[in-house]
């Protein structure tokens, strides 16, 4: 099957610091990559590199067998390229309702052109997310987890084919980590592939087909999430990092 | 909209319509200003308000729509109509030349930006013969109040309507999720580049048309006036007065501030500066979201609402 | 080539000045994020003090300069803790507003108590000039950009080595930070309020010394010293001193050479220019 996303010897560079060095993987349609790494290791700005939010200092990035690399956020979030961020951006005066809607008004394809429609299929993408409760509430007056899901739910209006899931499960408790697993898992099951970094190590092999691990920029390790987790160069990136 | 308010409106349009055959020769006069200042503030409100810049270059477009109107009457003896076009071709030039550059920049960063190309415009327009460097221009007179207030009222109704129309529209949406988040807008899709400079042309049309209507109606304009800084002030207090980023707001701000200022200035100028100042402070301290809100949530909250204000913005 | 050394050198002695108009509306742009239109009324009203000093009280402009220094730090203390400090948290319109309010306010009470006449500090010496070669330097200018110059790097050196300089510093990166100085934030931001605004006041006596003074004069200084701390960027009076140089040569060459009119175009061009090129100020660094 061909690859839907694929990164080939991304490299970035920030006034002579490297942040990533090139790196290169695939993605499959249907697929759950885990992006690992000490703090530090280049996973946002990998994900930076793809959503947009910055362009590769060399290497290239093809979406559906197209080179992106050049094309601004907004294009690539309308070729179907969805995320949430690390640290959550909603738009803190809108009603959750319409945080929602701006996804499903843009996204994929330009989205939804009808306010009516948007905010009807934003209602079903939070219902989906479990926040529908809250829909009239304003944005900045959710509480940490219901931010995390309001991430999702935004992204998921999106209608995107591949969604970046950026420390979605930072900060939250046991249950609450359960349940977002299992929201990312029904996330899949409606055809998105999806790139996860995440830092809880136990939910990051569970959730995972393959892992992908980055220590000072670069790809040190890449595969089945057991096999990944009990290679020495591995275990030594993480133990070095807790020495230190 | 509800039919109960569809109704008010249209009454008060119609009222306001009727206004110079019923009124005295100084409210007219009055009412003119005071509808030119709410459509720069309608104007103001398209960038400053929904997209969430600060610009502090829309006096630029009012000089440059005042100055399009007088070059092509006096200069090359054309019709007011022609010269309103000619307003508005050279604020649309100005809007997108300059508004991809400068919408770069953020925050404090972009109202300064635009205040600078303010200075700039001034001092360029001071040198050219076309416009009568720094003396002006002097149109020919046509005293017919009745005419400007019916149309400043119309320019103000077709602003009006523009923005209600934003408010419903996709384009409208993508402005508002601009202003509240940049970076999030741009990667849920929305063109940002594209978008900014858009809202800022649209409200450098109205702003324009403005001037144009202005200019005809004084019959004078130099440099200092046409491009004045303050003209550019007062639109941003009318409409954060009155509540950026709402219909109706900026109507309300700019009606109600130029009464208040009109009925001091009949009184002792030098102290109706001073008050004006103190209002200006005062406002910002009790009610930073504007009347339009004051007069939504104030209602419920009583005088706990100033408190409230106060308590959320306090360090 | 006289010519030419002259007028750099005029630059030079208006550029000091300008340096220290704009280091205190840098000081509180970069630390409390407030642009501050009030500057120049500010600036405005430190003239008249010490117009007041030396014309009701015989006290020379460079002795009362202290007396107006304090006096402008108390006041500014003053504006911040009981009026800037309750809307410092709303939306950036909302500082804009309050601070253009100022500034009317202080306008029109400038001209109710002291009339719009034109009013200069004239001390005696205030025609002597001494020839360094072939240049001419008038000594009031000379002694104003010499006391310019000691107030930046004073300025310099009081936020890289005191106590409270260093909380002021922090400050400016993030407010938990001044947290860990012991410094209560409401205080920190009305103390670095009112060194901003007593920085105004020492600019308004020197401007009252080689220029006339005028209620109106706030809104054209507030535009300099904005486009002086863009130029010199926000993170460091050095980078100021050095903008307010550039932006006087830059004037009074346009003068000379190309027109009054257009000094305006050059100044302001310069800045539009810096901003689109480097958004945080020629010699800012990058955050």
């Amino acid at each position: 099957m061909k690859p839907l996303l694929e990164v080939r010897h991304a490299t970035r560079r920030f006034a002579g610091l490297v942040a990533l060095k090139d790196v290169s993987f695939t993605l499959a349609p249907g697929e759950i990559l885990g992006l690992i790494g000490p703090n530090g290791a280049g996973k946002t700005t990998l994900v930076n590199l793809v959503s947009g939010t910055l362009s590769p200092s060399a290497g290239d990035i093809l979406f559906r067998n197209e080179t992106i690399n050049r094309l601004p956020a907004f294009r690539r979030a309308r070729l179907g390229i969805g995320r949430t961020f690390q640290i959550m951006q909603p738009f803190p005066g809108l009603p959750v309702l319409d945080n929602v809607a701006v996804g499903a008004m843009f996204g994929r394809d330009g989205g939804h052109s009808n306010l009516v429609a948007a905010r009807e299929y934003a209602r079903e993408c939070l219902e989906f997310v479990g926040l529908n409760n809250v829909i009239d509430k304003r944005a900045d007056e959710l509480s940490g987890p219901g931010r995390k899901r309001l991430e999702l739910a935004k992204a998921l209006a999106m209608q995107p084919q591949l969604l970046l899931c950026d420390e979605v499960m930072a900060g939250l408790n046991h249950v609450e980590i359960e349940e977002v697993i299992d929201l990312i898992r029904k996330v899949r099951e409606r055809g998105i592939s999806i790139l996860v970094i995440e830092h809880v190590i136990k939910a990051i092999r569970s959730l995972s087909d393959r892992l992908l691990v980055l220590h000072h920029g670069e790809k040190i390790a890449e595969g089945e999430p057991d096999a990944v987790l009990e290679n020495p160069i591995v275990i030594e990136a993480y133990l070095g990092k807790k020495r230190s | 909209m509800k039919a109960r308010n569809m109704g008010l409106i249209l009454a008060a349009l119609v009222l306001l319509a009727g206004l110079p055959w019923y009124g005295s020769d100084l409210l007219v006069q009055f009412g003119i200003n005071a509808l030119l200042l709410a459509v720069l503030a309608q104007g103001w409100n398209i960038i400053g308000g929904y997209t969430g810049y600060a610009s502090f270059g829309n006096s630029v477009f009012y000089g440059l729509g005042s100055y399009g109107v007088a070059i092509a009457m006096v200069q090359w003896h054309l019709p007011f109509g022609v010269g309103m076009l000619f307003g508005v071709v050279l604020a649309v030039a100005f809007a997108v030349l300059l508004g991809v550059p400068v919408l770069r920049l953020r925050g404090h960063y972009f109202a300064i930006a635009t205040l600078a190309l303010a200075a700039v415009m001034t001092a360029i327009v001071s040198n050219l013969s076309l416009a009568g460097q720094n003396i002006g221009l002097v149109l020919p007179p046509l005293n017919n109040d009745k005419l400007f207030y019916e149309l400043s009222l119309g320019l103000l109704t077709i602003t009006t309507l523009t923005i209600w129309g934003l408010t419903r529209s996709r384009f409208g949406f993508g402005l508002i999720a601009i202003r509240e988040n940049e970076e999030g807008a741009a990667v849920m899709g929305v063109n940002t580049t594209l978008y900014k400079v858009t809202a800022f042309t649209l409200s450098g049309i109205f702003s324009a048309l403005a001037g144009g209507i202005h200019a005809y109606w004084i019959t004078f304009l130099d440099p200092e006036s046409a491009f004045d800084l303050t003209l550019n002030v007062k639109m941003i207090i009318m409409a954060v007065f009155g509540g950026p980023g709402t219909v109706f707001g900026p109507i309300v701000g700019a009606f109600s501030l130029s009464a208040i200022s009109e009925f001091l200035s009949s009184e002792v100028t030098s102290i109706a500066g001073l008050f004006f100042g103190v209002v200006i402070v005062a406002a910002v301290v009790f009610m930073p979201r504007g009347l339009a809100d004051m007069l939504r949530r104030g209602r419920d909250m009583g005088w706990g609402y100033f408190a409230e204000n106060i308590r959320r913005h306090r360090l | 080539m006289d010519l030419l050394a002259q007028i750099v050198v005029n630059g030079i002695l208006q550029g000091g000045l300008y340096a220290v108009m704009a280091l205190g509306m840098a000081l509180v742009w970069g630390v409390l994020n407030i642009v501050n239109l009030a500057h120049g009324a500010f600036i405005m009203l430190g003239g008249y003090l010490s117009w007041c000093l030396f014309t009701y009280l015989n006290i020379d402009p460079f002795l009362g300069l202290p007396l107006t220094f304090i006096f402008m730090f108390v006041l500014g203390y003053a504006v911040q803790r009981g009026l800037l400090n309750l809307v410092i948290r709303a939306s950036m319109f909302n500082t804009l507003l309050i601070t253009f309010g100022l500034q009317v306010v202080l306008t029109y009470l400038a001209q109710l108590v002291f009339s719009a006449d034109f009013r200069t500090i004239n001390p005696s010496y205030a025609g002597d000039s001494v020839a360094a070669g072939p240049v001419v330097l008038p000594e009031a200018r000379l002694a104003v950009f010499c006391v310019a110059i000691v107030l930046t790097v004073g300025m310099w050196q009081f936020l890289l080595h005191t106590r409270l300089g260093r909380a002021i510093r922090a400050t400016a990166q993030n407010l938990t930070a001044a947290r860990l100085y012991g410094v209560e934030p409401r205080h920190l931001y009305a103390m670095t309020y009112g060194l901003g605004i007593a920085l105004a006041g020492a600019a308004g006596t020197l401007y009252g010394i080689v220029s006339q003074i005028h209620p109106y004069i706030g809104a054209s200084l507030t535009a300099k010293s904005f486009a002086i701390s863009i130029i010199g960027g926000l993170d460091n009076p050095l980078g100021v001193l050095v903008g307010g140089l550039f932006l006087g040569i830059v004037e009074a060459l346009t003068t000379v050479y190309i027109g009054q009119t257009y000094a305006d175009v050059a100044s302001f061009g310069i800045l539009v220019l810096v901003l689109i090129v480097r958004p945080r100020g020629l010699l800012g660094r990058a955050k």
